[in-house]
């Protein structure tokens, strides 16, 4: 029988405490044992992306990652991004200008890396999206419609900065 | 807001004045739950009680199974059963497909037939727990020697794949139109190239799903997962499981993804006969990625071609033969064979080409199965074609795009039956030939092509064309199978309910799969009746409540939905104009729908809205007229116009409306690596009117990417053994970011006359012309070397090696 151990994390703000196998994903366990299943799992060998969530602020792959490594970390899911009262994240309204999304299945793990790039840089060049995005798969866009999106997101929030620092 | 193209189409059938919405950028419908993570996908589902699915596979390509032992499985906790080849083979028959006869059964029965076949599935509490049973099933095999050539196998040698049968090919057909051999001896010149296209496939970020359910008390069946259309998995079980259609529902989920693949038809019957083991519980499969690129039947067109084409002095061709040999791996499964005799809808291209010879064949070796991929084997089908014309005007002395231009199919000459049958339905070649040399300033880029060759660098230009059927009928199919396919309709439907509020609900076939559907018909029916898009809602029918429809396959969502749309609208409008007609006190006959308004003909200001007449009719029974019962719905079912079976010479009219595309490339081979750089990318499209231009783009964009890949990096390989090699996204490399050049994008617009709205089908776009262009500018970049690629993907190795080949060669 499998050991199990207790992992207590902190995910979009929420305590979240579950038993679980200690050979179980972070993936596994934040789509099975949480119910987040907003993360999706499209290689589960740590190429594709999909899976991407934030760890303390930066992008990691969930399922090359073991459940029990996340014990005590602050996590950020897709879930984490939008207001409760349905008002998009700016991200994720400008994929949704831009039309950045088409099955939408790669979507969440590349608005969590763009969370993490326009943390740290607000105003990216073209070469640092795509070098952010690099890895990514997406299959059905070619990604020209993501790039514009984030130019979009980033031209945004950096407008809605300097609003909030003028106040 | 853009000019909207439906304005200058005097045939429109919206009754608006001004369309708000088709031809514009309207948000989609499925975008907040996709971008919030809140979309149900297949893996997301749960049932009470579910229990995890798990397959193990045979490690070799082609072995006898001598005996399975289960035992230590079965014993393991938390296993619920462990389903074996005998137990499946009792209970259905193989796994169907065109030509009939060519599958074998959902698990392996005797013998396993490629590398990853399924040998046996358990279920268990967790898929933790299902694998480790895995482990515990010890199967002895006694290794056979593999077919992996497909050559010796098209030529009889070698072991056959399938028992009962004395050969390994499986399909072979040879098709002429018009006098090839006169025109092949009367011809100035003749160019002919061998080549090699490797098999590759669709790879969705979302692996295959299915959530199956016995019901042991009602003898019933149910589905759910990411089954891209009910009634395209429907025969696949009534045929194998020998239930009726009414004893099986399936459900669909969002697709993450298809391109072809989701049908994995071998996966939906063997999961329904796992559910038959488990008394009532559901047991769910979510493939792994491994298993989906060595394990699903999803590779596509591993062609080996030999082609030629006739050409007079002036550069008019006259006659073009290609033979083209597909290595199909193990089984002909489903519907998949349909692509190695798809080139004959489109053979000739944009080119009046009079004369043709298609030699096909499909063979099986010990490899993974075929199955559909975007452009249904056409891509391969322009890689060869294109490169025949750039031979011949290398050779005349021509300009490439001259040589196309001269053969072009002209403006005056559509509709235009091109000698096997099919009918284009419209476009403007020349006229997107201009565009392109015009924004691309070819002449200037020829100049620059010019200085670079003279500092050594290998620069190298195409400009390349194809045309995209939007959808192939079934009379296609027809051409595997007569018995199962002699049958002309390729039926998509819609039901169509509106409420006493002028609010409505669409009802289609099929769930989301990024191409944006479900939107398209929100924006056409809010248009029709003129509300407002967030009054037009788009539900998913399953299997049982469906109308009969094929879904996203074969470009043909714009086209065939489009219709269906457009046509339920028409009914719907028909029968409250009955009701409205009442309400008038007018001759229904003199009333029409005209922005969002019944009024009776010559006296616009007696009107009533749309909602108004929907509310009396479902308020009103005693005011119905005779024949008109009191609820707002209807239902319509749109087949292809004109479709016809395939005579005996394999003419038919296959398709409805023909997408034109003409691209130019511009790039540098690395002379020390053999590395590819685009430099410049351009491309002109044609397909009609754009329902919406935003999602149109994205098509396109998507769809070149993948033709990159296949032009440049995607490949299955396998070794002598007929073990693949590339089994991770490590080995199989799909273009990133990294790799996709911007492109330049042009459109034209030439409507379709024979759709509802002059749109055309897309959806498979630029994966037909990318391939080709890429190939075609890197021969030329090669070319001052004497060097000629004809392999694709043209991986930096295989062009390297020639370049070494050549440099040493004396
Ligand atoms: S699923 Fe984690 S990187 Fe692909
Ligand atoms: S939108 Fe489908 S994989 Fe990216």
């Amino acid at each position: 029988m499998a050991v199990r151990q207790t992992v207590r994390v902190r995910v979009n703000g929420l305590e979240r405490v579950a038993e679980t196998d200690v050979r179980r994903t972070l993936v596994d366990f934040l789509r099975e044992d949480l119910g987040l299943t907003g993360t999706h799992v499209g290689c589960e060998h740590g190429v594709c992306g999909a899976c991407t969530v934030l760890m303390g602020g930066q992008a990691v792959r969930a399922c090359i990652m073991l459940a029990v490594q996340a014990d005590g970390a602050e996590l950020l899911t897709v879930e984490g991004l939008a207001s409760p009262d349905g008002t998009l994240h700016p991200i994720q309204e400008a994929f949704r200008e831009k039309h950045g999304l088409q099955c939408g299945f790669c979507t969440p793990g590349i608005l969590m890396t763009t969370c993490e790039l326009l943390a740290s840089t607000p105003s990216p060049s073209t070469e640092e999206i795509k070098d952010w995005l690099s890895g990514h798969l997406c299959r059905c866009t070619g990604y020209q419609q993501i790039i514009e999106s984030i130019q979009l997101a980033a031209t945004r929030m950096a407008s809605d900065q300097m609003v909030l620092s003028a106040q | 807001m853009n000019a909207n193209p439906l304005s200058e189409l005097p045939q429109h059938q919206l009754p608006i004045s001004q369309p708000r919405y088709v031809g514009q950028d309207v948000p989609r419908i499925e975008d907040p739950l996709l971008l919030t993570g809140r979309a149900e996908f297949g893996d997301n589902i749960h049932k009470t009680g579910m229990l995890h699915a798990a397959i193990l596979r045979s490690p070799y390509a082609h072995a006898r199974i001598r005996g399975i032992d289960t035992s230590r499985a079965e014993a393991l906790p938390g296993v619920a059963a462990v389903l074996v080849g005998a137990e499946v083979k009792a209970q259905s028959r193989p796994v169907f497909g065109i030509p009939e006869g060519w599958t074998g059964h959902a698990l392996a029965v005797e013998k396993t037939h490629w590398a990853g076949e399924p040998v046996a599935i358990v279920a268990a509490e967790d898929r933790y727990v299902a694998e480790d049973a895995l482990e515990l099933i010890e199967v002895d095999y006694e290794p056979l020697e593999p077919m992996v050539n497909a050559l010796e196998a098209a030529d009889g040698k070698g072991p056959v794949v399938l028992e009962g049968k004395d050969t390994n090919v499986m399909y072979a057909r040879k098709f002429t139109f018009g006098d090839v051999d006169t025109a092949f001896a009367e011809a100035d010149l003749v160019v002919n190239e061998d080549s090699r296209w490797h098999r590759s496939a669709g790879n969705p970020i979302e692996t295959c799903v299915c959530i199956a359910r016995w019901d042991p008390f009602d003898q019933s069946l149910t589905l759910e997962g990411s089954h891209r259309s009910p009634l395209l998995v429907m025969p696949a079980l009534v045929g194998a499981l020998g239930l009726s259609p009414t004893q099986i529902r399936i459900y669909t989920s969002p697709l993450g993804g298809s391109f072809g693949v989701k049908t994995f038809a071998r996966y939906v019957i063997l999961l329904s006969l796992l559910a038959k083991k488990l008394g009532g519980r559901p047991v769910k499969w979510t493939e792994d990625r491994i298993e989906h690129l060595a394990g699903n039947s999803s590779h596509a067109w591993d062609r080996h071609h030999n082609a030629a084409m006739a050409v007079r002095q002036d550069g008019t061709i006259t006659a073009v033969r290609i033979r083209a040999m597909d290595d199909f791996g193990a089984f002909g499964e489903w519907l998949g064979v349909g692509q190695i005799v798809k080139p004959i809808t489109i053979f000739p291209g944009c080119y009046r080409i009079p004369a043709y010879e298609y030699d096909c064949a499909a063979v099986l070796t010990n490899k993974v199965p075929q199955g559909p991929y975007r452009g249904f084997g056409l891509p391969s089908h322009y890689w060869v074609l294109e490169q025949l014309v750039d031979l011949a005007a290398e050779k005349l002395g021509m300009d490439r795009a001259e040589i196309r231009r001269k053969n072009f199919i002209r403006r005056d000459e559509f509709p235009y039956t091109i000698p096997s049958g099919n009918v284009y339905d419209s476009g403007d070649y020349e006229a997107g030939l201009d565009l392109l040399l015009e924004k691309a300033d070819y002449a200037a880029l020829k100049e620059q092509q010019a200085a670079a060759r003279k500092q050594g660098r290998l620069v190298g230009l195409s400009v390349v064309t194809s045309i995209e059927p939007g959808l192939t009928g079934t009379p296609m199919l027809g051409l595997l199978s007569p018995r199962m396919f002699s049958r002309t309709s390729s039926p998509e439907g819609m039901a169509l309910r509106m409420d006493g509020f002028g609010k409505m609900i669409a009802q289609v076939g099929f769930p989301w799969g990024g191409q944006s559907q479900h939107t398209f018909v929100r924006q056409i029916l809010a248009d029709y009746f003129a509300v407002k898009a967030e009054d037009v809602q788009v539900v998913v029918a399953d299997s049982s409540t469906m109308q009969p429809g094929m879904g996203p396959v074969s470009s043909r969502i714009a086209v065939a939905l489009g219709g269906a749309v457009v046509g339920a609208a028409k009914l719907l409008a028909e029968k409250l104009g009955r009701v409205a007609a009442v309400m008038l006190e007018a001759d229904p006959g003199d009333v029409e729908l005209k922005d969002g308004a019944f009024q009776v003909r010559g006296a616009p200001a007696r009107s009533a809205p749309v909602p108004q007449v929907a509310g009396f009719m479902l308020a009103r029974a005693d005011k119905l007229p005779e024949g008109v019962d009191g609820n707002p719905e209807v239902s319509f079912v749109w087949n292809p116009p004109d479709h016809y079976l395939a005579d005996e010479q394999g003419r038919s009219h296959y398709g409805v409306t023909a997408t034109s595309a003409v691209h130019l490339c511009m790039l540098e081979v690395d002379h020390g690596t053999g590395q590819v750089e685009i430099l410049r990318y351009v491309m002109v499209d044609d397909c009609g009117v754009r329902l919406n231009p935003s999602v149109v783009r994205g098509q396109l964009l998507g769809s070149l990417a993948q033709g990159l890949g296949n032009a440049l990096y995607e490949e299955y390989v396998y070794d002598d053994q007929g073990q693949l090699l590339t089994t991770t996204y490590m080995d199989y490399l799909m273009p990133t970011v990294m790799e996709v050049p911007v492109v330049e994008e042009y459109e034209q617009c030439t409507p379709s006359p024979v759709t509802s709205l002059g749109q055309k089908g897309v959806g498979e776009g630029a994966l037909h012309t990318t391939p080709a262009a890429v190939r075609c500018a890197i021969n030329d970049a090669l070319h001052p070397l004497g060097v000629h690629i004809a392999e694709a993907p043209a991986t930096p190795f295989r062009i390297w090696s020639a370049l070494q080949a050549a440099a040493t060669s004396p």
